[in-house]
């Protein structure tokens, strides 16, 4: 076995900050590697440097043995390298043979026309030698992330990557998905390709990888084999301290009902009917979970809770009070928190910064603006007690939100609607793209407002995350309620059929094909 | 289940196609009828004006400027740069094309060419250099593209008349005495109807063979998929090699050579510049951006979309000659623009280029 990728005493220095401390890496071809940590611990910025994207400061980067100055990442495809970045660099309305060959087309006719042709037999040819299923002429905007991927990864070995380097390629798959990507992982590795992967998800690099390197903050922490470490050893190895990876919420008595759904139905944005009959409530010190495949309602059910969407039918009653057609500004007066499912969209505004963000839903309430003018010292004050009792990094509250990972969003967030001092939290994928330290973190206050006797709706696609932290379990398929269960004494491979559409006495009839494969 | 709400998607969107082509046919088939019906009625005189070779044959001539803008606004928006300078590219080239015959003299020939093409190039090369400015600001220092696109169209609107006043003396430049003139294809000139393609401005050939060759270009050559995917996603374009500035500014300078053969057209198929309120031009860089997104950013389709509007506009014209009815000429003359106001709330399911109008940062290494 030889050595594809040594990273000799890599340093990168950003102003004020060092993203990469004197870091070694060592790929052997033909290994699937995978590059573990935190957000922000430095896992991009490595790799970017290797693809030639950042100049290292100190430090050498090898390549096959030889020592290699990429200035651009012309240099580093040169060098048989190829990078699948976590957004997709693909042309919506054009085809997938379109985007393997942009760039690089096949050209006849004096080079003065593509070789359509020669483009999609080429296509299909690189398809076929590593087994994957596409279709040349399908347009990527047709296709499933999975396959969108898939394109991305052709796109690189039809440059002659010979090592691939695929940041965080799960994120947005679905858990079919992520086995065939694995699969394809194992195809490319047999045929002597190299591949180096970004993960911050435990399972996933001692699932898929050979070899895992963990970093920390910069720094190299180690570099272990899959099958001789445990899930305790790296997560402690990721964070630099125990981990409690299984959240559990100790049975507690709950009090009085405070959100009841009743026969509730929902359209989408599409006009097509999303949520039918949903019926459920939630007590006093409770956490309700839903688990479902995204995309079966739970959105559009969250909405109608939140005030965001108007049911088409049923009543929703929130504190004794019917509140089914009530506007938003009116449940967040009256004590209803949210923690929307994409950040971006609707929890922050990202070009303003944490001062900003942290009054958005209370702008209008007195503790802000008890004049009809907001006090922005107060909202300041707001701010740096999110941050401060939140862990926010950096502690800058005139930053813009956009300046900030995913995982510190998040626990602005979560940290804003929890300042509300809520009776309900709606909170949905709460912990979507935050590390584990974050993810632990959001797992306990969400356990201590239940503590507090306060109501939790947590919706969440994370089945470990929704069955450790609920006391009941609704599971949602295809917009309907399939069962309320209780998560104790309910195994996984129960709630999994119950997501497929399963209920145990139809079983045999209503099965259908997984979510999200487009062919 | 993503599957089949693409497949309901496309099949709306055929039958939004099919809608409109119907509709349009069938608005087309009961004025006929009506006309045939009642030939001494109004229908009788507007389906004689529809039918006739002269309206035909004007209607080609006026689709030239649209359509050649639209072809222009096209190759920009498509790499990304929304042109809504066309109209001022339109001016500038209708002005410039008149002034060069002028000065060169309108009976000289220069090295065998006749000075009015030598006044047609000198017209497309003043629209080049203008969208070359138009670009810099736009690519380079990352203005604003739709006030930098209304600040061409000013800049334009007040120079050319004002070019003219210092040179004439007025803000209509005199009439050169020579035009483009007629190439008339023999035999198939004396077609009848259809005849009106073969005796026609060079122009108009110009055209017929400008869209289809646009068409290929954008869709078959290595340049036209980088064009769309610079327009698209400039990221992923970069992110291969190819050079997303380059890019966009051979799709602004194309849309100025476009734009410019449009406006040298316009005024040397007269033979003169007239620069009173908005010009010559009137307004037609506009419709030509209406023309190409009614057309969805297909050439063909915006040469379709250019073609309707200049033909009720020959209408129109006609309609005006046509004594005996107590329509005021005011409300006849606004119906290209009730079209253009009608075609506008269809023309909803245009797709936009993803990136078009913004600016394109490669960011490397300087975060």
């Amino acid at each position: 076995m030889s050595t594809a990728v040594h990273l000799d005493e890599i340093t990168k220095r950003f102003p004020g900050v060092v993203a990469n401390d004197d870091v070694d890496l060592t790929v052997e071809r033909g290994t699937v590697h995978a590059l573990l940590g935190e957000n922000g611990a430095g896992k991009t910025t490595l790799m970017n440097i290797l693809y030639g994207l950042y100049e290292p400061t100190e430090g050498t980067v090898h390549v096959d043995g030889e020592p290699r100055d990429f200035d651009s990442p012309a240099d580093a495809i040169d060098a048989g390298i190829g990078m699948i970045h976590q957004h997709f660099m693909l042309v919506d309305p054009m085809t997938v043979a379109e985007n393997i060959v942009l760039g690089n087309e096949p050209r006849k006719w004096f080079g003065t026309t593509v070789d359509r042709e020669r483009a999609r037999q080429e296509v299909i040819d690189l398809s076929n030698r590593y087994g994957f299923d596409v279709t040349p002429d399908d347009a990527i905007e047709d296709v499933s992330v999975g396959v969108q991927q898939r394109v991305e990864i052709l796109k690189a070995l039809y440059r002659g990557a010979d090592i691939l380097i695929l940041d965080e390629p799960t994120a947005v798959l679905t858990p079919q998905e992520v086995e065939e990507l694995f699969r394809v992982f194992e195809e490319l590795t047999a045929q002597g390709k190299t591949i180096i992967f970004i993960s911050h998800k435990l399972g996933e690099a001692m699932h898929a990888a050979d070899d895992i390197t963990v970093l920390r903050n910069g720094k190299n922490v180690g570099t272990v084999k899959a099958d001789e470490t445990s899930n305790e050893e790296l997560a402690e190895l990721m964070v630099g301290r125990e981990v409690l990876l299984e959240p559990k919420a100790e049975p507690q008595e709950p009090g009085d009902e405070v959100l009841s759904v009743q026969n509730l139905s929902a359209k989408d944005n599409r006009g097509i009917p999303a949520v039918s009959d949903v019926s459920f409530d939630i007590r006093e010190g409770e956490v309700f979970g839903i688990a479902g495949v995204d995309g079966n309602g739970q959105s559009q059910l969250v909405e109608a809770i939140t005030g965001l969407r108007t049911p088409t039918g049923g009543a929703i009653s929130y504190k004794g009070r019917d509140v089914t057609n009530a506007s938003r500004r009116s449940r967040i007066a009256d004590g209803m928190a949210y923690i929307p499912e994409d950040r971006h969209e609707r929890g922050l505004v990202m070009d303003f910064d944490l001062v900003q963000n942290g009054i958005l839903g209370s702008q209008h309430s007195a503790t802000f603006a008890a004049d009809g003018r907001i006090n922005w010292a107060d909202a300041r004050d707001h701010a740096e007690r999110i941050i401060d009792e939140y862990d926010v990094r950096p502690p800058h509250a005139d930053a813009d939100a956009e300046s900030f990972s995913g995982g510190n969003q998040q626990k602005f967030i979560v940290g804003r609607e929890f300042e509300r001092e809520p009776d309900l939290v709606v909170a949905t994928h709460p912990t979507r793209g935050v590390d584990i330290g974050a993810m632990e973190f959001i797992h306990e206050r969400l356990l201590d407002l239940r503590a507090e006797g306060k109501a939790v709706l947590l919706v969440s696609s994370k089945l470990d995350e929704v069955q450790g932290l609920s006391d009941r379990l609704g599971v949602m398929h295809d917009g309907e309620l399939m069962d309320i269960v209780d998560p104790r004494n309910t195994t996984e491979e129960e709630i999994g059929l119950l997501m497929a559409g399963e209920r145990p006495d139809t079983a045999e009839t209503d099965a259908e094909p997984p979510v999200g494969d487009a062919k | 289940m993503s599957t089949t709400t693409i497949d309901r998607l496309r099949d709306t969107e055929l039958s939004y196609r099919a809608t409109l082509a119907g509709g349009a046919l069938s608005v087309f088939l009961f004025i006929a009828l009506l006309g045939l019906a009642f030939p001494s009625s109004i229908w009788g005189n507007f389906l004689a004006i529809l039918t006739s070779r002269s309206t035909l044959s004007s209607a080609l001539r006026l689709s030239v400027p649209i359509t050649f803008a639209a072809l222009g606004g096209i190759f920009s928006e498509k790499a990304g740069v929304v042109n809504i300078g066309l109209e001022g590219l339109l001016i500038i080239s209708a002005f410039t094309a008149v002034i060069t015959t002028a000065v060169v003299g309108p009976e000289m020939t220069v090295l065998g060419l006749p000075a009015i093409w030598i006044g047609f190039f000198a017209g497309i090369l003043s629209s080049v250099l203008f969208s070359a400015l138009f670009a810099v600001v736009c690519i380079r220092f990352k203005a604003d593209q739709i006030i930098a696109g209304l600040a061409v169209w000013l800049i334009a609107l007040g120079l050319a008349p004002f070019a003219a006043t210092v040179y004439y003396g007025g803000v209509n430049t005199d009439n050169l005495g020579t035009t483009l003139g007629t190439w008339t294809i023999p035999v198939l000139s004396d077609i009848p109807f259809f005849g009106a393609f073969f005796d026609a401005d060079p122009a108009v050939y110009m055209m017929l063979v400008a869209v289809p060759a646009s068409w290929y270009v954008l869709n078959r050559t290595a340049f036209g998929r980088h064009v769309r995917a610079s327009g698209e996603n400039p990221k992923a374009l970069d992110t291969v090699g190819v050079d997303v500035s380059r890019v966009r500014y051979a799709g602004v300078l194309l849309s100025g050579f476009l734009a410019g053969v449009g406006g040298s057209a316009l005024s040397l198929g007269l033979g003169q510049f007239v620069g009173n309120n908005q010009t010559m031009v009137n307004g037609k860089g506009f419709i030509a951006i209406v023309a190409y997104l009614f057309g969805n950013y297909n050439p063909v389709g915006a040469f379709g979309a250019s073609f309707l509007f200049a033909g009720l506009e020959a209408a129109q014209i006609r309609l005006q000659q046509v004594p005996g009815y107590a329509i005021p000429d005011s409300l006849i003359q606004t119906i290209p623009y009730v079209t253009v106001l009608v075609v506008l709330a269809l023309v909803g399911r245009t797709r936009i280029p993803e990136a078009a109008g913004e600016h394109y940062d490669t960011g490397d290494d300087n975060r």
